[in-house]
């Protein structure tokens, strides 16, 4: 099977500071990949380039068997984004802003608004869709911003912490959502910072700890490499072991 | 006027698909845009951003107001002179309407060329660079058209009265080129400034020519009207030299007087195939060259500002500006809430670029307005009553800068007011307003004071104390009359525009301290009797404001 994802050698840097050292990385269709590291690892400029966000970047990056940095608006057109810090025009109402999103894409502006009204009302939000979202909560933004990533139904799923600000029951909707897409083929890769959900619905995790990939692998494999659970293997790899002793000094720096 | 916008869009729709964008696309960013700008209170819009309800009312106003003052330029300047010495007045005209479009590019608009919320929006979507470029372009230049044919008008109808329909026509068309070759020059400026500045470095760049733009432009269109009536012979005849070709606004207007005089001879064919070929041109080349750059550029912006690790080597001019500072703050302030507010304000009032972009053109106009004034030849300038109006005058703006105080992008960081146990907050209005005065008003006075002494001799030492005394009462007077927010605790939308009131009162209360000075200048050693007293009414006033309650607070 053609990978669906496929980075060689990817080296990207911001002026003199280098922040991807060398990511290789192939994804093979219904595969729900977590992308995790710690801050500033260099998750989301992978992510941006992977969408082609970021052209100038060495090595050679293919999503659905296209080039990156010449076919880029073809493959924005099959894939789906959904950025990290709820950026959306929030002087809108969630109706415009997705039926804006939806004439980007060329879609048909009468089934936009059918979709659209049907998706906001699965996330309970149907009493809101006229309402500007200047007061709306983070939770609720985020929701309008999954549905706007997914309202074309592209064919691979990028998603930046996609259940931050969510309450319990819709986490609980949106890994499901995650599942089932994965379930129809479509492949989904995300970073999040929150270990517990990484561990249970992702099928492979990467960590990338300082712009390297350091561990690749099922959850079970990487069980192998350390046996307890995802966080601790994930503050041994990034080399912020022993938070234990820096706890401790923490508080007694507070006591003084 | 977003349909009207659309609807001329839907006309021009071959225009866009030729040059190579999506016109769907762009039709839905532009109508997206213009409507965000209708509902929000536009601070990304500068000046044409007050409050309003769904619709461009101030836009509307600021319009009329350009309509107005276009056409009574237009009236003084293109009415009367003969047929054939009408090329510098139109020239002169023409300079004004770029300039104002320029200014309003740099100053207002900078924000929405260098968006880059769209990032985050659009980029991920399959929408091309150029069709972005082309939208944002668009975006921009229905208000530019907005403005220059407001500017226009009144010249339109009178070039059209006078010389019959085709000249006025022409006077319309080049009137919006002239806009169009303006977002042209914009978006190489700033090309230009992206190359060759980091893009950390771009903003605060911008930042600095924005507000000298803008002291610049507030200067000029004081200076314009002046030169020309002291000139007094704008309608002779100029002799053309090769630099005219070099002057964008002469382009406008020989084309324009092609179709007046009518002639025909090189100069003006020279002149008018400029005219139509430099904004055509220029928007061909942006389109074909300069959009990947911009876009990639754009998007390197956010991504690039990641923090830097203040290791060793940096941290040492930053404590050691730290520790002058503190040393500053002990001397100034008795309490130590007094002292953190005071430092507190210092440092933000010198990073934060909003507070500096509203702040500084306004004060740098103040200085500009005070030299232009004094060197004018007539009345006012020369009168021994005019140091003292300069003086005065000058103190106006700093009161802006003191209302301004209140207004901070970060307002919602104000929770920490309202989290910390603060028994005096009188002591952090105090504190603040202390760094505004040593930080602001200070150099303020000083600038313009060295300017006043070397013009009208040494011995107006008295009457600087004194006025820069009662300016810091007037401060302290109309700090005590407002609403009292926090420090950097209000949305910048959220202050309402009732200060127009306040201001006039104080400016009328200004007049009349101004009017008591000149009066005191006449009594033998009166100034210097009033200076003590009018600092004894400032620290009177200071300690009244320190007492302010939390009840007297308004939070944001």
């Amino acid at each position: 099977m053609t990978p669906v994802i496929q980075l060689q050698n990817i080296h990207k840097s911001y002026g003199a500071t280098l922040v991807l050292k060398g990511i290789d990385l192939s994804v093979s269709p219904g595969q729900i990949v977590g992308y995790i590291g710690p801050n500033g690892a260099g998750k989301s400029t992978t992510i941006k380039i992977l969408i082609g966000m970021l052209p100038d970047f060495d090595g050679e990056a293919r999503v659905l068997g296209m080039d990156v940095k010449t076919q880029s608006l073809d493959i924005k057109r099959r894939i789906g984004y959904v950025p990290e810090n709820a950026a959306l025009y929030d002087t809108l109402t969630p109706m415009e802003y997705l039926q804006f999103i939806g004439q980007l894409y060329e879609l048909d502006p009468t089934h936009i608004d059918r979709k659209a009204l049907d998706l906001l009302r699965l996330f309970q939000l149907n009493d809101y869709a006229n309402a500007r979202m200047t007061t709306f909560s983070k939770g609720m933004r985020q929701k309008v911003l999954l549905i706007s990533g997914l309202l074309h139904n592209p064919d691979v799923i990028f998603l930046d912490e996609p259940l931050s600000g969510l309450d319990a029951n819709a986490v609980v909707l949106v890994k499901e959502i995650i599942r089932q897409l994965a379930g129809s083929g479509k492949t989904i890769f995300y970073s999040s910072h929150i270990m517990e959900v990484v561990e249970k619905i992702s099928d492979r995790i990467i960590i990338i700890n300082q712009g390297q990939i350091v561990a690749d692998g099922t959850f079970a494999e990487l069980q192998h490499q350390r046996p307890e659970s995802l966080e601790q293997l994930f503050a041994q790899l990034t080399g912020s072991d022993g938070q234990t002793g820096v706890a401790e000094e923490f508080i007694h720096t507070l006591n003084n | 006027m977003t349909t009207l916008i659309l609807w001329l869009l839907d006309r021009i729709q071959p225009l866009f698909r030729a040059l190579g964008a999506d016109y769907g696309q762009l039709r839905a960013i532009v109508q997206v845009k213009l409507m965000m700008d209708n509902r929000r209170n536009i601070v990304s819009l500068g000046r044409y951003g007050k409050p309003s309800a769904e619709n461009n009312n101030s836009f509307m106003r600021i319009l009329l107001i350009y309509t107005i003052v276009g056409g009574v330029i237009s009236l003084g300047m293109l009415a009367i002179p003969p047929q054939k010495s009408l090329f510098l007045p139109l020239t002169l005209q023409f300079s004004y309407i770029m300039a104002l479009c320029a200014m309003t590019l740099i100053s207002d608009f900078s924000s929405v060329i260098l968006d880059s919320s769209d990032n985050q929006i659009i980029l991920p979507r399959p929408v091309g660079n150029r069709t972005l470029w082309l939208a944002r372009v668009v975006h921009i230049t229905s208000y530019l058209f907005g403005i220059a044919l407001s500017l226009s008008v009144g010249g339109i109808l009178i070039v059209g009265y006078r010389f019959g329909p085709l000249a006025g026509l022409m006077f319309l068309a080049l009137s919006l080129l002239s806009a169009v070759l303006m977002v042209f020059l914009t978006n190489l400026f700033y090309l230009v400034l992206m190359r060759f500045i980091n893009e950390e470095k771009l903003r605060e760049v911008i930042n600095y020519f924005q507000i000298l733009m803008a002291v610049l432009f507030y200067g000029g269109y004081q200076l314009l009207p002046r030169l020309i009536s002291s000139q007094g012979s704008i309608s002779r005849i100029i002799d053309h030299q090769w630099w005219h070709y070099l002057i964008p606004p002469m382009w406008m207007a020989a084309t324009v007087d092609l179709f007046i005089k009518p002639v025909l001879d090189v100069h003006h064919l020279v002149f008018a195939i400029l005219a139509l070929l430099m904004p055509v041109a220029g928007l061909w080349f942006m389109n074909r060259f300069l959009t990947t750059d911009f876009t990639q550029k754009l998007s390197g912006i956010d991504s690039e500002s990641r923090p830097e690790a203040t290791t060793s080597s940096a941290q040492q001019p930053q404590s050691g500006q730290a520790s002058w500072l503190e040393q500053l703050s002990t001397w100034v302030t008795t309490e130590p809430l007094e002292r953190a507010a005071f430092a507190f304000t210092w440092r933000v009032t010198g990073r934060d670029r909003k507070f500096k972009l509203k702040t500084y053109p306004q004060l740098g106009f103040g200085l500009a307005y005070v030299v232009a004034m004094s060197f004018q030849g007539g009345s006012l300038g020369s009168s021994g009553f005019f140091y003292l109006f300069a003086l005065y005058f000058a103190g106006l703006y700093v009161m802006v800068a003191q209302y301004q105080l209140g207004i901070s992008d970060n307002y919602k960081a104000s929770w920490i007011y309202g989290s910390a146990p603060i028994q005096a907050p009188g002591d952090v209005l105090v504190g603040a307003l202390k760094a505004l005065i040593l930080k602001l008003l200070l150099p303020f006075y000083v600038i313009l004071a060295s300017y006043i002494l070397y013009r009208y001799g040494l011995d107006k030492i008295s009457d600087v104390l004194l006025a820069f005394s009662n300016s810091l009462v007037m401060l302290i007077s109309s700090a005590l009359l407002s609403t009292r927010y926090m420090p950097f605790s209000v949305a910048p939308d959220a202050l309402k525009q009732n200060n127009t009131a306040r201001g006039l009162l104080t400016s009328l209360i200004l007049a009349v301290i101004g009017f008591s000075h000149y009066g005191l200048t006449f009594i033998p050693y009166g100034v210097w009797v009033a200076t003590p007293l009018s600092m004894g009414i400032f620290f009177l006033l200071l300690q009244h404001y320190k007492k302010t309650a939390w009840s007297a607070i308004e939070m944001g």
